[in-house]
């Protein structure tokens, strides 16, 4: 029962943004500001149509997905041979580092971060932002992979070297594919953090090369803010890791049953 | 094929020292076993042959080639690891197959090879299958598959029957011994079962604490073990040891009774006699020992007692009947009984006579 009370309070705590934000973007401008707020309402798409009419929200999101693509690539990259590495040779040390990175707040290298780039005059470019939102996914991949590279037992690895394989190939015929599910849950992970990653974005990026969650913050306080507007490009912009967020959930389950019948 | 040799091996993990220094020719063809309790070093040899450990100090050959700074992929060697170590994501043909494509053996050999082994090791309806759909036998059979079809260099076994449970480990280790006289290859077996060294091996290497005890033929281990630790690893129920102080070609037991066992040293020994060495002595003769527990296996039968405080097994005819509480009237069979030093333990070479 209280188990139950629990997770009813967790989902509503959850749920409720998520629920008021949708809601508000189906709401007109009058509905969305009346106080006290209306629940019911007759829904409308003049958010949605006025923001794909006023806003370039599809070259905001082609950025948005060029950034967190590659930037996933990139920590994929990297982030799946220093996994193996760390994990074969036992060392705890690279997941320390890279965890440490992520404890420090970011504010920190802000400034320091911005400077390297204006030095570099890469300010405003895609490379500049790729980069930056790979120090985001590289972490998160090896934070993921590391404990499911670990979870192989070495005896199977042995074999494979035994068989003929060298690292890379053993990491690439043995290993990966007995991690799959993992690496499905680091792709995502990446994707949706650096997708969602807002400080440094914000910062690095100009018109050309601004992602969504920096586009949709202009929203806020030019001269009035157009809730209705913000609330709809909030919707959309959550939608593709919301979808993907489901799709980890259905790979999480699948990689417990993997784990438990390990041949 | 080929022969192995190991010069001047030793061992360390950080400041642990495994193998203190170890000389061993295995020849091409020989089926050797590495026997010795738990922790002895016998997985780390075998691992450094493999590749597996790197070498602290001295040599190792395969063939006529100095192998230390090869990978486990360039020894050409293959091995069937205690929990088979087969791929979870590959059927039982791809596990059988990885091993080739990766030395990109043409896909139609690859084919008639790991025919050839299911056929060899029965297990041909399971090619399709994946290791967690097979029984703990099954997946030993694939992973002897794994190594067979690779036709490798030096095969490598470590402990693969401990898994299986003691019907199956007897089946198996007949099985391997008949594979091992039709492939003609040399084989490297690591047990901690002496009776699977016993049963398998051209040669058997005991081991303790990473030195070599005795290395031998089984029936001249079991025949002529070099010291007290080899005799009593190696037979089942273990040698029985007794202190004993030797006098005119007797033995005298510390309780003041003696074994007339034809000894020509004199002085104090241990005295060890198998457990089916022991007969009954014809009336008067011998030594009367308290039985203090019959356990009948059929085929003959185990009899407790002690000697002092010392427990013994002797092992006699099933006929025998003996009953607790009996005294039975002991003697050693001619020339079965071993004496080895008190001190360092080492086989006396007057021990057995004629
Ligand atoms: N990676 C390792 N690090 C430290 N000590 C080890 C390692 N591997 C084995 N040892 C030690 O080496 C000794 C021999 O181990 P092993 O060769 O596995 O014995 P066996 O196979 O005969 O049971 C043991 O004392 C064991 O604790
Ligand atoms: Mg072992």
């Amino acid at each position: 029962m209280s188990v139950i009370a629990q997770l009813v309070i967790v989902a509503a705590g959850i749920l409720f943004p998520i629920i008021w934000m949708v809601s508000s973007s189906f709401k007109s401008s009058a509905d969305v500001t009346a106080y006290p707020p209306t629940f019911l309402f007759r829904p409308t798409l003049e958010n949605y149509t006025r923001l794909l009419q006023t806003t370039p929200f599809f070259s905001y999101a082609r950025n948005s997905l060029i950034e967190s693509g590659s930037s996933t690539l990139i920590g994929l990259l990297l982030g799946v041979p220093a996994a193996y590495a760390a994990s074969i040779t036992r060392s705890s040390w690279p997941a320390l580092v890279t965890l440490s990175a992520r404890m420090a707040p970011g504010t920190l290298f802000l400034i320091p971060w911005y400077i390297v780039f204006r030095d570099l005059g890469m300010v405003g470019t895609y490379g500049a932002l790729i980069l930056t939102q790979a120090a985001i996914t590289l972490p998160i991949v090896i934070w993921v992979l590391l404990p499911a590279f670990d979870a192989i037992p070495r005896s199977i690895l042995e074999a494979a070297g035994v068989d003929g394989c060298g690292t890379l190939r053993s990491l690439w015929r043995v290993a990966l594919p007995l991690v799959s599910s993992g690496l499905v849950i680091a792709t995502i992970l990446a994707f949706v953090f650096s997708w969602n990653y807002f400080l440094f974005a914000l910062v690095l990026s100009d018109e050309n090369t601004k992602p969504l969650v920096v586009a949709a913050f202009n929203y806020i306080g030019e001269g009035s803010t157009d809730w209705g507007g913000l609330m709809a490009a909030a919707t959309l912009i959550a939608l593709p890791p919301l979808v993907l967020a489901i799709a980890v959930q259905r790979w999480l389950v699948a990689g417990l049953t993997l784990g438990a019948v390990k041949g | 094929m080929a022969s192995v040799r190991m010069q001047g091996l030793k061992k360390r993990f950080g400041a642990i020292e495994v193998i203190p220094c170890l000389d061993l020719e295995i020849l091409d063809h020989e089926f050797v076993v590495f026997v010795g309790p738990s922790g002895c070093g016998k997985s780390t040899l075998l691992r450094i042959i493999a590749g597996l450990e790197p070498i602290t100090e001295g040599d190792l050959y395969i063939g006529n080639q100095r192998v230390n700074d090869l990978t486990p992929a360039e020894r050409d060697i293959a091995m069937v690891f205690q929990d088979y170590a087969l791929y979870p994501h590959m059927t039982v043909y791809q596990n059988m197959a990885f091993g080739l494509q990766m030395r990109h053996t043409p896909a139609a050999e690859i084919d008639a090879r790991v025919q050839n082994a299911a056929r060899l090791l029965d297990i041909g309806p399971l090619l399709k299958r994946r290791p967690r759909a097979l029984s703990g036998g099954q997946r030993q059979r694939v992973a002897m598959g794994r190594a067979i079809v690779r036709d490798p260099k030096v095969f490598l076994f470590d402990e693969p029957l401990s898994n299986l449970d003691a019907q199956l480990r007897g089946q198996v280790r007949s099985e391997i011994k008949a594979l091992s006289q039709r492939l003609k290859t040399t084989m490297v077996f690591v047990t901690h079962d002496q009776v699977e060294a016993m049963t398998m091996a051209d040669r058997i290497v005991v081991l303790r604490g990473g030195v070599i005890q005795q290395v031998g033929a089984p029936e001249e281990i079991y025949g002529r073990p070099a010291n007290r630790f080899v005799a009593g690893f190696i037979g089942s129920p273990s040698m029985n040891f007794l202190p004993v102080t030797l006098l005119k070609g007797a033995a005298h037991l510390l309780d003041g009774r003696k074994l007339n066992i034809g000894a020509t040293l004199e002085g104090q020994a241990v005295l060890g006699i198998r457990p089916e060495h022991f007969v009954p002595a014809p009336d008067g003769s011998g030594m009367p020992v308290e039985v203090t527990l019959v356990e009948p296996l059929g085929s003959d039968t185990l009899v407790h007692f002690l000697v002092g405080d010392i427990k013994c097994i002797a092992r006699v005819a099933p006929d025998t009947k003996p009953l607790v509480g009996e005294r039975l009237p002991l003697a050693v069979a001619s020339g079965k009984a071993y004496l080895f030093d008190p001190d360092s333990g080492a086989a006396l070479p007057a021990g057995i006579l004629p």
